[in-house]
């Protein structure tokens, strides 16, 4: 038995290695998308380009004002005298916030009013809509905030210090400065790990059935699980040291920190590297070609990765698609690499995952091997 | 249990069907150590199929296999060990050297380390392979890849050997020298099922199954074949213009077939000493000028042909 | 070119192709599966951020406060626990994305006046899920604020103080800030990158690996077309699909569609002539289907992907990485098809970016019969 494993691991190391384009594709893919991913995935919005307009032109309309320009996260690249122009701007995706104060403002302050700020803002990209409508509303509630203050202190001195305020005293655990790319990379890994085996895995056993190698090496003695073995201890091992080569790129590269345990990290991709294998043996037992693996293969990645919370939390989708997601190894596998390298814990918070992993490998690698038929029809 | 006595390939009313389609309609088949078996049939006709259930490659919808004593369906990896197998598409890794594959084969066969070197240079030789251990197989002519992918298939000796049209593509002289290795191991007592359409290799073969659609229309040496198979005598008819007496013959009511056979035509009739004379006439009536007509010995291809359209018409009918 | 000719290469293809489960495959399910996983499986609106609750002073004060969390959508209190090491272990299993502690003086101080400082713990392991947590908090907070500021002046015998400023948000094009409105309209454009390059990368490399394509070459049909013939069914079913798509979009999604048809049409005719021509030309070189479909994903679906905007604001990617942005097709086709259905934007508009796709287009139009020629000869 074990010299039949042995001949199968022979002889897949040796193809996947022979040819420098093969031994080209397993490494250089997964970095060379970890870094534009790591590069380009970013959900954070800083320098809006925006628009003001400001008809009041006082003292306290350019005091306001200047706090937005004064934030990181509104660019002025417009003033406007004319409202008619922001919509103009605004139609081209020029500028995406625009800001309006009317005449009459800092007069309407003065009187002890409520003087009225106007923001527009193209809503076509929600993302970029919602946080610039959350800065709006943070810069706009501080100024007010203090203007009642300083005026209060003139009004009445004797009581402004005392008027009761709520202080939010937020204490970002884990990635304190919110870097987005400390969020990103670690899910980049789980991506990358998930789309390299499933299709190693699966084009591996469409090949040879293909080739018409699979026919040879039926009429040997060689039993179902040992050729499962040898087909997929390859891949389990270039899934390990993908894991390993990107995640070096993640630290070393990125700076990502590394708070948790190499041992946990490696538990986890054991665990999601054995459903992945699961599921790339089960492609090629439905597979006859490898276009078809290839196909069946996309269909079985995409949604793995969308609704793994990979780049939006799993909390804000749809209720039964929240459901559907317990069933994607890789939300949990995301949980065990944030949870390792940015939250530093260990088994004794991550078993959940763990176990879900166990269990999902367990089901796939034994629907696969049980569709695994040792012959042709 | 394996039984000394009973052949080493038994086949029982096989049958495979797929859909509706029935591939290999009960088939009865025994062949005995040492011998050559040669199935013989159009493409299509069930061969390759009932070679692969033979090797369990297919399960049977109906009927029993049983090679090497043991019933395939049932302890299919105990005849594995015991079998060797070549498919008719080359089937070795044509990304791995030549010593590669064989290294790789011998560790599938369990070929125990103690013999495994003896083992690869008995293959490189057989195959003519020697000094080419290190060439990448894809790269081999395929006279010689199909040398190599039998030398893999018979790395541990296996008493039975299953080809299945292990020489299609390959040049004349690379199939005698193939044909020569089969029959060397067949004289060490190997039993050998070959599938096959080129009607000279059937000639190599001590006996002969004929299959059509599905059903062994006749079998035996090929010269008993030859003899018994063809009801009546096989006329040679050269004559000119060939078009005409195709078309003379086929009305004359006791020719039994006519076939073009190059530029002369192959004629059945149930008597030749009658018949010579009341053909010539019938064609000469008809403008067509007789060069030859005499009494041939027929070929395989000549009872392949006629059992074939005997099975064919009834078939239709 | 002959008519005959070409409409015979168009007839073979399509009987192909409906023959073939893979393709079939790719132009029916991948369009709705893509569409699914996308509509639902990215959410930028984030809702629900499951909060832990720690009361320390359980007091009508503090209760009445939290209210005004649970009474919100972006929140949804999960569980009141009474001990720090419950809300730590909480954020660490990541159970919680937020974690309030109310002081045990919490109403006393309200009383006294001044501010009171309440903790927010969050995990920022997701940096944009936390950064909008903390702006929902701050409104949430100020909300707060005014009522118990008003309540205490009031108490105090001030005149009742107006609030100084208020903002008045409107947002554009996409009303309610749905993420939906925002991706489903990108998805056509991934969707179209994908069938485009896809299908006919692996459909010409398989003539290719086949030996077909020989044959046809060997007939007197000229590789004009050769090329348009095998391209016009794709373009047709390209088209199709983006039909569906849009179909999806404006019933099942309810993304509004406010611009013109012909707008629409004429620029997903320029952006599918440049995905069939990109796949062309990456079928030509390539030599198997397997190494075909490969680069074609990784020439499209990759790019069209991350670079274009589809969900990572290209205006926050580096320098560097914005500059290879311009050289994505679906970059310019993604503003196209996002403007003409959330801002209804015409023509002149548009004039850039569709003048940036008929060059692309072009472009690789001539590549492809380049390269064609060149492989034959």
């Amino acid at each position: 038995m074990l010299g039949r494993i042995r001949g199968m691991l022979i002889k897949e190391f040796i193809q996947v290695f022979r040819d420098k384009r093969s031994r080209f594709l397993l490494f250089g893919p997964p970095v060379i998308q970890m870094l534009v991913f790591g590069y380009a995935a970013t959900l954070e919005i800083r320098h809006i380009p925006t628009a003001v307009l400001d008809f009041d032109n006082s003292q306290v309309s350019r005091d306001l004002l200047s706090r937005f320009t004064a934030s990181p996260y509104f660019d002025v690249r417009a003033r406007l005298s004319d409202h008619r122009q922001i919509g103009d701007l605004i139609d081209r995706g020029e500028v995406t916030v625009a800001l309006q104060i009317n005449a009459g403002f800092a007069q309407d302050l003065r009187k002890g009013q409520t003087a009225r700020l106007q923001v527009i803002v193209d809503s076509s990209n929600s993302n970029t809509a919602l946080i610039a409508v959350g800065y709006v509303n943070q810069i706009a509630a501080r100024y007010a905030q203090e203007y009642q203050r300083v005026r209060l202190a003139a009004t009445s001195p004797l009581i402004q210090p005392h008027i009761p305020s709520i202080v939010l005293d937020r204490r970002p655990w884990f990635n304190t400065d919110l870097d987005s790319q400390w969020f990103f990379v670690p899910g980049v890994i789980g991506n990358l790990i998930l789309v390299m085996v499933v299709s190693l895995t699966a084009f591996a056993v469409v090949r040879e059935r293909e080739i018409g190698t699979l026919e040879q090496i039926m009429v040997t003695p060689i039993s179902r699980l040992e050729f499962i073995l040898g087909k997929t201890v390859p891949f389990f091992l270039i899934g390990l040291f993908d894991t390993t080569l990107v995640s070096l790129v993640g630290t070393l590269w990125f700076g990502v920190p590394f708070r948790g345990s190499i041992g946990v990290l490696a538990i986890g991709a054991i665990l999601f590297i054995l459903c992945m294998l699961g599921i790339g043996l089960f492609i090629s037992t439905i597979s006859m070609t490898q276009q078809q693996a290839m196909v069946s293969g996309f269909f079985f990645n995409m949604p793995a990765i969308t609704f793994s919370g990979f780049g939006t939390p799993i909390s804000s989708m749809p209720e039964f698609m929240q459901w559907l997601t317990y069933l994607d190894p890789l939300r949990y596998f995301l949980d065990v690499l944030r949870g390792v390298y940015l939250k530093g814990v260990g088994l004794e918070v991550l078993w959940p995952q763990m176990s879900a992993m166990g269990a999902l490998a367990l089901v796939m690698l034994t629907i696969s091997v049980a569709r695994f038929r040792k012959s042709l029809d | 249990m394996t039984n000394h006595d009973t052949a080493p390939v038994i086949a029982r009313d096989l049958v495979k069907r797929f859909g509706d389609f029935v591939a290999v309609d009960r088939i009865n088949l025994e062949a005995q150590r040492g011998e050559v078996v040669g199935f013989l049939g159009p493409n299509g006709a069930g061969k390759s199929t009932t070679i692969r259930m033979l090797c369990g490659l297919l399960r049977p919808t109906a009927g029993q296999a049983i090679v090497a004593g043991y019933d395939v369906a049932r302890e299919p990896e105990y005849v594995r060990q015991r079998i060797g197998y070549m498919s008719q598409k080359f089937s070795l890794y044509n990304d791995l050297r030549v010593i590669e594959n064989i290294r790789f084969f011998a560790s599938l066969y369990d070929v125990p380390a103690s013999v495994l070197k003896e083992r690869e240079s008995w293959v490189l030789d057989m195959a003519g392979l020697n000094g080419r251990e290190s060439t990448l197989t894809g790269t081999l002519p395929s006279g010689w890849k199909q040398r190599l992918a039998l030398g893999c298939a018979v790395l541990h000796r296996p008493s039975i050997l299953f080809l299945d049209e292990p020489t299609s593509g390959v040049d004349p002289i690379s199939r005698r020298q193939f044909w020569e290795l089969i029959h060397t191991m067949a004289a060490e007592g190997v039993t050998v099922l070959v599938t096959t359409h080129y009607m000279d290799e059937a000639e190599y073969c001590n006996r002969l199954v004929l299959i059509f659609q599905g059903r062994i229309v006749a079998s035996g040496s090929p010269a008993e074949l030859k003899q018994g198979a063809m009801t009546g005598a096989l006329l040679l008819v050269e004559c000119e213009p060939l078009g005409m007496a195709l078309d003379v013959l086929q009305q004359t009511p006791e020719v039994a077939d006519v076939a073009v056979f190059g530029n002369a035509l192959h004629v059945v009739v149930p008597d030749a000493k009658a018949a010579i004379p009341r053909l010539r006439t019938a064609l000469s009536q008809q403008g067509v000028t007789v060069t030859k007509m005499e009494p041939i010995r027929p070929s395989l291809e000549d009872v392949f042909v006629s059992l074939t359209t005997a099975q064919g018409a009834l078939g239709k009918g | 070119m002959r008519w005959h000719r070409l409409s015979a290469i168009m007839r073979k293809e399509i009987i192909q192709i409906s023959r073939d489960l893979p393709s079939l495959l790719i132009i029916v399910a991948m369009p709705l599966l893509l569409m699914l996983a996308f509509g639902y499986g990215v959410r930028f609106d984030i809702q629900h951020i499951p909060v832990y609750v720690y009361d320390r002073e359980g007091s009508q004060q503090s209760q009445d406060f939290l209210k005004h969390f649970q009474a919100t959508d972006y929140f949804h209190v999960v569980k009141t626990v009474d001990n720090y090491p419950a809300l730590i272990h909480a954020l660490d299993a990541g159970a919680c994305r937020l974690a309030i502690v109310i002081p045990s003086d919490f109403s006393e101080q309200v009383k006294t006046g001044g501010p009171v400082s309440v903790q927010a713990l969050i995990d920022a392991t997701d940096n944009n899920t936390a950064n909008v947590s903390i702006s929902y908090s701050e409104a949430v907070i100020q909300t707060y604020n005014r009522t118990i500021q008003l309540e205490w002046l009031r108490r105090q015998g001030q005149a009742e103080l107006q609030s100084p400023l208020t903002v008045d948000i409107r947002t554009w094009f996409n009303e309610d800030l749905e993420s939906t409105a925002n991706i489903v309209p990108g998805v056509v454009a991934i969707i179209m990158a994908v069938i485009g390059s896809f299908l006919t990368s692996l459909t010409i490399a398989r003539e290719w690996e086949r030996g077909t394509m020989e044959q046809l070459i060997s007939t007197p049909v000229t590789p004009m077309e050769l090329m348009v013939g095998k391209l016009v069914p794709y373009f047709v079913i390209g088209l199709l699909d983006t039909a569906l798509c849009a179909g999806m979009a404006i019933w099942w999604f309810d993304v509004p569609f406010r611009g013109q048809w012909s707008v629409f049409f004429l620029s997903c005719t320029l952006f599918l002539i440049v995905v069939l021509s990109l796949g062309y030309c990456v079928s030509v070189v390539a030599k198997s289907q397997l190494a075909a479909s490969q680069v074609a994903l990784i020439a499209t679906f990759l790019p069209a992907f991350l670079l274009s905007g589809f969900i990572y604001p290209i205006d926050q990617m580096p320098a560097f990485i914005q500059l290879i942005t311009h050289l994505i097709p679906a970059r310019y086709f993604m503003t196209i098809i996002r403007d003409v259905f959330l801002k209804g934007t015409s023509i002149p508009f548009l004039l850039d970016d569709l003048l940036a796709l008929a060059i692309f287009a072009l472009f690789l139009t001539i590549l492809a019969t380049r390269a064609f020629h060149k492989k034959l000869s």
